[in-house]
């Protein structure tokens, strides 16, 4: 029982990284349809900012955090407007292989620019040690990650339901044309989207940081699978259901390696493409209601 | 032999095959080093190419996942064409003695490996059952890596990550040149028939294909087995040329070559698909000794490994962005006007 506990608190942490990630994807997926792989990239990169402000100008941990949250947002918006506004309008498997075609871009560069070796992230001082309940060992940065999810979840559901740019978001996700037609900025409204969706993939690359203690140019792939998965089973659109399947996919991958021999651990994406599956024959609309709620 | 018409095709296709055999003999004699390697590739891509086209363009599936197909295709041709002595040299590959101990010639090891991909692709179908568009696509993503994951995790059949080597150097250009006319030919061919028709109208509108009584399930069917089990072909020819096989060699990086090709040359189009393979091999070799490092001028640079996947990506955006219908569009290159010429050359002959 206590490592089942054990391994449930150990996927939080990696969890809250996914619930973010899966947040922001679905958020550009509903109100565009767009397949966004290319949003693994800017994770990737906002991560390799506070990197370098990290190891070369040994800056503050929260100056660290806004420069990777800013350095996601420009990467982001810059691949809005040079490959997905042009394409704009196009058939899904268009906008797919485009998303498709500026992730392996992006991520060469990065791999031919900063190479693939695994690269150490400083953990700020404030969140290192653990705490033990009995035989269950609980990591300060892991409470501070869940803690983290949870603000921003409820800032975003604040957002999403309260706030003029909100009912906008959900109004042009609801119907495009409609919207259009009363007068609205779309053009607008989508560039504040990406520019939401990009900082929660900062948000969320500081968090990879600190959590796993290094950060490597390939990881977007990974991070940015996942996150399709779980925008997909919550729901296209709906940002609560995004995070819990986050925290799902994360605890139950885990718990699935925990079952298995040690020499299957590899297995584990298995687990994340085999709910996939079964959740796009069972319940292909998601577990959660469609369309920004 | 009375009918004019007969003799006239019978002459067509004698003298196109004995000029193809012919062209090939030549190239095979003069070929040599890098040159005929790139010719070598360029022949498997095309029949990559062509064969990716059935499903992605006629039927409308867009599949990213013919990497899977390609591994399971190969890993069961390496255990019937590798030597003895290497698979016995392996002490953790547990297969049955009477595979480790014989050698396949070539022909049946192909057929038996084109044969095990077409069963593997054919599972493609379940999901093209229920998913559209992109749901689809990410589907075969998960498909592709599925696959690679298991190949490397069972390290008593496929060896793992460690992969396999030592395979009997078989590719020539008969065989890849062989099957790539013989495709080029049967795409033509196909896209004028009833089933290649069935296939691009399932493609356009499922629901009016099934109005106009065309049965779904077994023309995606038919679609799927064709394409895969040229798609394996490909993949072992390959395999055969590159002579090492491992679990992350047809990865997502393999694949996007083979839809770039396509995307570029133009959906639906054979001659397409032949244009963008020839665009794709010339511009990863030539720019292979780039991405190795070079020096011009006594300046050295440094290598730039990946440098092609990313000129090829951003080649692929541009061509989506200005022309997404690809070089072709759906159209082929017609011959029609040297038919017309020949005609009228044996109809002066005979009056004059």
């Amino acid at each position: 029982m206590n490592y089942l506990l054990q391994q449930i608190i150990n996927a939080l942490g990696y969890g809250g990284v996914i619930a973010l990630l899966a947040a922001g994807y679905t958020m550009t997926f509903g109100i565009i349809n767009l397949v966004n792989f290319a949003y693994g990239e800017v994770f990737m990169l906002g991560a390799f900012a506070a990197y370098f402000c990290i190891n070369i100008w040994n800056l503050p941990f929260w100056l660290v955090f806004l420069i990777g949250i800013a350095a996601s947002i420009v990467v982001g918006f810059v691949i809005e407007r040079t490959t997905f506004k042009p394409v704009r309008g196009a058939d899904m498997v268009t906008l797919f292989i485009t998303g498709l075609g500026a992730s392996i871009v992006v991520r060469n560069l990065a791999v031919m620019i900063f190479d693939d070796r695994l690269k150490s992230f400083s953990l700020p001082d404030f969140l290192k040690g653990l705490h033990s309940l009995g035989d269950i060992l609980l990591f300060n940065k892991t409470i501070a990650i869940v803690l983290v999810t949870l603000v921003i979840g409820l800032v975003l559901i604040y957002l999403v339901k309260k706030t003029k740019i909100g009912i906008a978001m959900r109004s042009i996700s609801y119907n495009a044309q409609m919207s259009k037609c009363l007068g609205m900025n779309s053009e607008k409204v989508i560039i504040i989207t990406f520019i939401i969706s990009s900082s929660l993939a900062g948000i969320a690359a500081y968090l990879q940081g600190i959590l796993f203690g290094s950060i490597q140019a390939s990881m977007g792939f990974t991070a940015v699978v996942y996150a399709f998965i779980a925008s997909v089973m919550g729901g296209v659109g709906n940002i609560v259901g995004a995070m819990v399947m986050g925290y799902f996919l994360a605890i139950g991958g885990n718990l699935f390696i925990a079952f298995l021999p040690p020499d299957l651990v590899g297995l584990k994406s298995l687990f994340v493409w085999g709910v996939f599956f079964l959740i796009l024959i069972f319940r292909p609309s998601g577990l959660f209601r469609a369309n920004i709620k | 032999m009375k009918n004019p018409k007969v003799i006239y095709s019978l002459v067509k296709y004698i003298v196109g095959a004995a000029s193809v055999i012919l062209i090939l003999f030549v190239l095979d004699t003069y070929l040599s080093g890098f040159w005929h390697l790139l010719f070598l590739l360029f022949g498997i891509n095309i029949i990559l190419a062509i064969s990716l086209n059935i499903t992605n363009a006629w039927i409308g599936f867009f599949s990213i996942g013919h990497g899977g197909i390609m591994l399971a295709a190969a890993y069961v041709t390496a255990f019937l064409t590798l030597p003895p002595s290497f698979k016995n040299g392996i002490i953790n590959l547990h297969l049955p003695s009477f595979i480790l101990n014989t050698q396949f010639p070539f022909l049946p090891a192909l057929l038996i490996g084109a044969l095990f991909g077409t069963i593997i692709g054919v599972i493609l179908v379940l999901p093209a059952l229920r998913l559209r568009s992109f749901y689809f696509v990410t589907g075969t993503l998960g498909f592709n890596i599925i696959m690679m994951t298991i190949a490397e995790n069972i390290p008593k059949i496929t060896n793992g990550p460690m992969g396999l080597r030592q395979f009997p150097d078989y590719t020539n250009i008969w065989w890849v040149w062989g099957v790539a006319i013989l495709l080029i030919y049967l795409g033509l061919k196909l896209k004028k028939s009833y089933i290649g028709r069935a296939f691009i109208v399932i493609g356009k509108d499922p629901d009016l294909a099934a109005h106009m009584g065309i049965n779904l399930l077994k023309y995606k069917t038919y679609a799927f087995a064709l394409s895969s089990f040229f798609t394996s072909i490909g993949g072992i020819l390959w395999v055969h040329l590159i002579l090492n096989l491992f679990p992350k060699a047809f990865g997502l990086g393999f694949v996007f070559n083979v839809v770039a090709m396509i995307v570029i040359g133009g959906m639906g189009s054979i001659s397409g698909a032949v244009m963008g393979a020839a665009i794709i091999t010339c511009f990863t070799e030539v720019l292979a000794p780039v991405e190795e490092g070079f020096s011009v001028l006594g300046l050295s640079f440094p290598p730039f490994l990946g440098l092609t996947t990313v000129l090829l990506g951003i080649f692929l955006i541009v061509i989506l962005i200005t022309r997404p219908q690809g070089i072709m569009g759906e159209k082929e290159i017609k011959l029609d006007f040297l038919k017309r010429f020949l005609k009228e050359r044996i109809k002066l002959g005979r009056t004059g």
